[in-house]
């Protein structure tokens, strides 16, 4: 199959700065790679298998080397498309990404938990069918098997192709590349692709803390934090 | 103004708070059910206008109507689309938002009229916090909040098969229960435990203090996967058990995102932490700054004495 890998495509949320006021200041935060970003490269290469290709996809200015060092040989990246808090605008850009790709049986997308309508969007922008949260898949005779926990049980679903993958990472990376494996990365070639940069159909009208600040804090020697805390538990009828 | 909110469905669980949330907005609620008979009957009963149901044929499951639901979409009168976050409910909110034209955001909490303009407000960055967005056109909305009770006082509200056009063949090969800790998801209070926790010798002592509490013991993640001092299914969180305690008690648990998401259900978060930093506090609905092996010895004492 030919798969495309998309990674690095929003920023990540350690990187905002939260102010006292509630306003948030990202600085110069770049597009990074998300927590299930490796797992959408794992999905790829597995669906592509020896007979396929992955290539990679990235918007906005992150650095584009990430995905080619980790095994992969082609990146394409759309760099005029910033972070848009409007997930069918950030899909739209997207789908324009992947039609100038060309033929595509699969595209693999974080099922990311800050963005969750842009892979599904992006599916619908293709007109493919998608399937979210997805850990594992693997390709079955011009279909796709994919696996998936929901709640406390784990599916298995069998999709035709073209489709929309979002993955969802059950943990860390595994192993992630040395400095020389980024090295050689950084020498690949990266494809520019020209997509308009979305149009937005909300607008963000300013941040603020939640109403509800933290934890109900206990103090004093550990025996009397403790009797608080059960005190306070046995009061809400849980204990 | 009278403005619709409409609903998209996959579970009858996820239907309660939307309909709260729409009902609030002072908006017509109308909800496209995807999934059996029971659900359909279920969202008759959340107050609606009116129920577009579109029945799942057998072996499929709610992904493989995304056409049917953008069909829907693309004629509906909604200023709104609201869906919970499951996996299947955010496929076909997507479908939907294209086909209405609309934008797609998450982490909704609350939806209002201002004027001709839509504003939602949502959680963002990890619940750090609150963002308002301003819509002008129609919005689809990911709803990231569980609370909320609709006014179900009307009759039933009328369901209206949908005739759907051929489903996409994404079919279900099979379920099978993740790795079992049926005590866990079922026990009423549970003390987790964390890389606070120094050594395995250490975990008897947090053990004492379960059995004295009526606890199962969970973990996060590292604990089970790289020091194997609990079995898999006992570690908590995003990728692992999600659980719906009265009392969840970390113990030298960070508080990361990932594990948090496990815990989302507890009525009661309790953290102990020696970092008066550690992000849990923020969340946690009650939290005491210690070193675990001087309080939790003296929670065990507590619980004695009262
Ligand atoms: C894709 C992905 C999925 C993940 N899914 C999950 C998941 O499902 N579940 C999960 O749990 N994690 C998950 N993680 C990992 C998660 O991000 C955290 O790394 C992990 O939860 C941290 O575990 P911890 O709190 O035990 O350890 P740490 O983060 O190391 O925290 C230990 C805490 O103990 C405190 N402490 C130390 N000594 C003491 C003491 N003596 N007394 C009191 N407190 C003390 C410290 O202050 C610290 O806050 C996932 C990660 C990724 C990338």
């Amino acid at each position: 199959m030919r798969a495309v890998a998309v990674y690095k495509w929003s920023r990540a949320t350690a990187s905002a700065l939260v102010r006292q006021d509630g306003e948030v200041d990202w600085g110069s935060a770049k597009m990074a790679a998300g927590d299930d970003d490796p797992a959408v490269l794992t999905i790829a290469k597995e669906l592509a298998g020896a007979d396929g290709s992955v290539v990679g996809l990235t918007i906005g200015d992150g650095e584009t080397a990430w995905a080619l060092a980790r095994g992969l040989d082609t990146a394409y990246a759309a760099p005029q498309v910033g972070p848009s808090p409007d997930n069918a605008a950030t899909a739209r850009a997207l789908a324009q990404a992947v039609d100038q790709i060309g033929e595509v049986d699969v595209v693999v997308i974080a099922d990311a938990v800050a963005h969750p309508g842009v892979a599904a969007a992006l599916a619908a922008v293709l007109g493919w069918p998608v399937l979210l949260g997805v850990n594992s898949a693997e390709a079955a005779g011009g279909r796709v098997n994919a696996r998936r926990r929901v709640g406390n049980a784990v599916e298995t679903l069998s999709l035709p192709t073209p489709l929309v993958l979002g993955a969802v990472a059950v943990g860390e990376e595994a192993k992630p590349p040395g400095m020389m494996e980024m090295i050689k990365a950084r020498k690949k070639p990266v494809t520019e692709l020209a997509v308009a940069p979305p149009e937005a159909g909300v607008a963000a009208r300013g941040t603020r803390r939640p109403d509800r600040q933290g934890a109900r804090l206990f103090d004093g020697s550990a025996d009397e934090a403790a009797a608080s805390l059960v005190a306070a538990l046995r009061g809400d009828g849980l204990l | 103004m009278s403005f619709e909110i409409w609903l998209v469905a996959t579970a009858a669980e996820e239907l309660p708070p939307l309909a709260a949330a729409a009902q609030s907005g002072g908006a017509t609620v109308v909800v496209v059910a995807v999934g059996g008979r029971e659900l359909a009957q279920a969202a008759s009963a959340v107050g609606a206008a009116k129920v577009h149901w579109i029945e799942v044929g057998p072996g499929l499951v709610a992904e493989a109507y995304g056409p049917a639901v953008a069909r829907l979409a693309a004629e509906a009168p909604a200023r709104v689309w609201l869906s919970g976050p499951s996996p299947a409910a955010r496929a076909l909110l997507g479908g939907a938002a294209v086909a209405a034209g609309a934008a797609l955001v998450g982490g909704g909490t609350a939806v209002s009229l201002d004027g001709q303009t839509v504003l939602v407000e949502r959680n963002a960055l990890d619940g750090a916090v609150i963002e308002t967005l301003a819509a002008d056109g129609p919005v689809a909305v990911v709803w990231d909040s569980n609370e909320g009770q609709p006014d179900v006082s009307g009759s039933a509200s009328p369901v209206l098969p949908v005739a759907a056009p051929a489903p996409l063949a994404v079919e279900r090969r099979s379920v099978e229960a993740a790795a079992g800790a049926d005590g866990l998801a079922s026990a009423e209070r549970v003390v987790g435990v964390g890389r606070g926790v120094k050594a395995r010798a250490d975990l008897a002592m947090v053990e004492d203090l379960a059995r004295a509490l009526g606890a199962e013991m969970a973990c996060s993640m590292p604990i089970a996967d790289d020091l194997h001092w609990y079995p898999e299914e006992r570690y908590v969180g995003r990728s692992g058990q999600k659980i719906a305690p009265l009392v969840y008690l970390a113990l030298g648990i960070s508080g990361e995102p990932q594990h948090m998401e496990g815990v989302r259900s507890a009525k009661a978060v309790v953290a102990v932490n020696n970092n008066p930093e550690a992000v849990i506090f923020r969340t946690a609905t009650y939290g005491v700054v210690a070193d675990l092996y001087e309080f939790v010895p003296a929670l065990a004492r507590a619980l004695e004495d009262s």
